[in-house]
């Protein structure tokens, strides 16, 4: 109960910093709060965000995943090869979700069976399918596809574009695995105490395999996301998206010890990010300086649950 | 006390964005009245870029127009650029010069552009032809040095120096990429007028420096010359001819002008290089997207001056990117 609590009370606490900086952009430039505006910024957020689902599942196991830019990569050429190979649109997504899930499976394995420390496997594993990207497509990006696929990012209902849609489906379905399925409460329990799970009688290896996997999943469906964005597959795209979207976890409350945290706190964190960004860019604030407000801005939202946890002991 | 946490965060968070904001107020809001022109380049961790920036904004200063210079951290994010000339579209620049992170990849932003009615000017890097037509997008003017014309100087100042006498291996950068093609072109189409200077050998390094010039060396003893399509691969070549104990029998020549060029002509181990001009580009840029804005016509390929650089004026100032 004191943990439900605490977690809601840490939502409302991003929830209302995200309200915050909207107030705060909105009193310094006319531009932000447009419907147009607005929606720029969902569109944009989508990406980091649907890695962030993935990455939260990842960071309450009490584990981190560094291959998710790698693994946008893969995932991106081999759907893009297969587009270009003349296969159905279908197909081509079927494939890349499974060059995805696999990716995170073997990220998985080496973690459990291999007893590597996530971070060394996971580092290991952001080299591999770069190097797999760039060899499978010989360090070319593959582009041009058609306008069906491209709907996937530039299609718009009721005036919201598909992202954003596809965002909150991926959402809705990584919440209710999370809070409502026992796989979704033994990732809580391996990342509380993995020990007393695995004495209680849980799989662990086996969840903690799959928890992998679904970060490599949620890597691929941002691929998807992305290559239709711009109509292009770099085998380089997705350099130093795992911070973004460990960011985004952090900021949103998920803590990097494991056991607690969300995907409400994320997908906050993903916009706090988004609208962050966008707020520098629509006020012209130096690139430089950019870089030091949301660097400071994730220092912050950290030091917070460090000593949040301090008090708490 | 988490709320007491939270109210020191944010109006901390706050606080820092407003300081950001509030000291580049005019430039971003343009409440200054003055229009508004944005530059978005690839990144600001390359020497090239910040001189582009700086030619940019004195270009800015003289047509009293507020200046936006934007760029992502990292030159391969063309997602991150694709943001941000999206985001200043938001905020209503009046024209917009890039240079694309990626020739197809920005293709799509380009449109978004077009779609929004905000002139753009591509500078130093071409958007790819096919996917532009494909796509249905429309450029105000692209800015850039003129690859072919500097492969042609090189050349034009070998059958000089060489006194209409030379046997050469050309090392060229990535096959297929334009601006090394470019530059190849330009050099052969030189010399094609010196029937005494040979090209012997030509093959791709890849623009790396450890690329293949031993070997060319090693099946053609009797070279007396090489033009790499850039100055790190004739770096990599310098190596290979000092290695093989053939220093200062060979000429090398070079492109883009790179510090350790530069030093590597003053010190006589090179012979020359052409350099581009990227703060004279930037100024061009802002001309030309000021004059779009303005609905003035402008021309749809602007060169920007490339020039020689040998012994005499490889370690002055000016000449420097």
């Amino acid at each position: 109960m004191r943990h439900r609590l605490s977690a809601s009370g840490r939502r409302l606490g991003t929830l209302a910093g995200l309200f915050g900086l909207g107030v705060l952009l909105w009193a310094l430039t006319p531009h932000f709060l447009t419907v147009s505006n607005l929606l720029n910024v969902l569109e944009q957020t989508s990406i980091n965000a649907v890695i962030a689902a993935g990455m939260t599942f990842v960071i309450i196991s009490a584990g981190i995943d560094l291959s998710v830019g790698s693994l946008v990569a893969v995932a991106g050429v081999v759907l893009a090869s297969t587009l270009h190979a003349g296969m159905p649109i279908t197909i081509a997504l079927a494939a890349s979700l499974a060059v995805g899930f696999a990716f995170g499976l073997l990220n998985g394995l080496a973690i459990t069976w291999g007893r590597l420390p996530p971070f060394i496997a996971t580092l290991g594993m952001m080299s591999i399918a770069r190097g797999c990207a760039l060899l499978f497509t010989e360090g070319r990006p593959v582009s041009g596809f058609d306008p069906a696929f491209r709907s996937i990012a530039t299609a718009r209902l009721l005036g919201i574009p598909a992202p954003v849609f596809v965002t909150i489906a991926v959402y809705l379905m990584a919440h209710f695995v999370l809070a409502e399925t026992r796989f979704g409460r033994y990732v809580y329990s391996m990342g509380g105490n993995e020990e007393a799970t695995r004495l209680s009688g849980v799989n662990v290896r086996l969840h903690k395999t799959l928890v992998y996997g679904v970060s490599g999943l949620a890597s691929a469906v941002a691929a998807v996301l992305l290559t239709a964005r711009l109509n292009s597959a770099q085998p380089i795209a997705g350099i130093m998206y795992e911070l973004d979207a460990i960011a985004a976890t952090v900021i949103g409350g998920t803590s990097l010890m494991g056991g607690e945290g969300g995907l409400g706190g994320t997908i906050i964190g993903a916009l706090i990010m988004g609208v962050l960004r966008n707020g520098l860019n629509l006020l012209g604030v130096s690139s430089f300086v950019q870089q030091i407000v949301i660097g400071l801005v994730i220092v912050f939202a950290v030091l917070i649950d460090t000593v949040l946890k301090a008090r708490k002991g | 006390m988490r709320a007491l946490h939270r109210s020191i965060l944010y109006p901390a968070v706050a606080t820092l964005v407003a300081l950001a904001g509030g000291c580049n107020r005019a430039a971003g809001t343009g409440t200054t009245g003055r229009p508004r022109v944005a530059l978005v380049m690839k990144t600001l961790n390359n020497p090239f870029f910040i001189d582009m920036q700086r030619g940019a904004e004195k270009a800015a200063k003289d047509l009293d127009v507020d200046l936006v210079v934007q760029a992502a951290d990292r030159e391969t994010d063309v997602e991150r650029q694709m943001q941000i000339v999206e985001n200043l579209i938001q905020a209503h620049v009046g024209a917009l010069a890039l240079t694309p992170s990626g020739s197809r990849e920005v293709v799509p932003v380009v449109g978004k552009a077009n779609a929004a009615k905000i002139p753009v000017v591509i500078v130093d890097t071409r958007l790819d032809q096919k996917a532009a037509t494909d796509a249905g997008v429309k450029t105000a003017s692209f800015v850039g040095s003129d690859n072919y014309r500097g492969g042609q100087i090189i050349g034009e100042y070998l059958v000089k120096v060489a006194n209409g006498r030379a046997k050469v291996a050309i090392l060229e950068g990535i096959p297929g990429h334009e601006t090394g093609d470019s530059r190849v072109r330009g050099f052969k189409d030189a010399i094609k007028g010196s029937p005494g200077v040979t090209i012997v050998a030509s093959q791709p390094a890849n623009w790396e420096r450890d690329q293949g010039f031993q070997n060319i060396l090693q099946a053609h003893a009797d070279i007396d010359t090489v033009f790499a399509c850039n100055d790190i691969m004739a770096l990599g070549a310098i190596e290979a001819i000092s290695a093989a104990g053939k220093a200062g029998q060979i000429r090398v020549l070079g492109f883009d002008a790179i510090d350790d060029a530069r030093r590597a002509i003053t010190d006589g181990k090179m012979t020359a290089t052409v350099a581009q001009y990227p703060d004279e580009m930037g100024r061009a840029a802002i001309e030309a997207a000021v004059k779009a804005m303005k609905g003035e016509a402008v021309p749809a390929d602007i060169g920007v001056r490339i020039g020689l650089i040998t012994k005499e004026n490889a370690a002055r100032d000016s000449d420097k990117k």
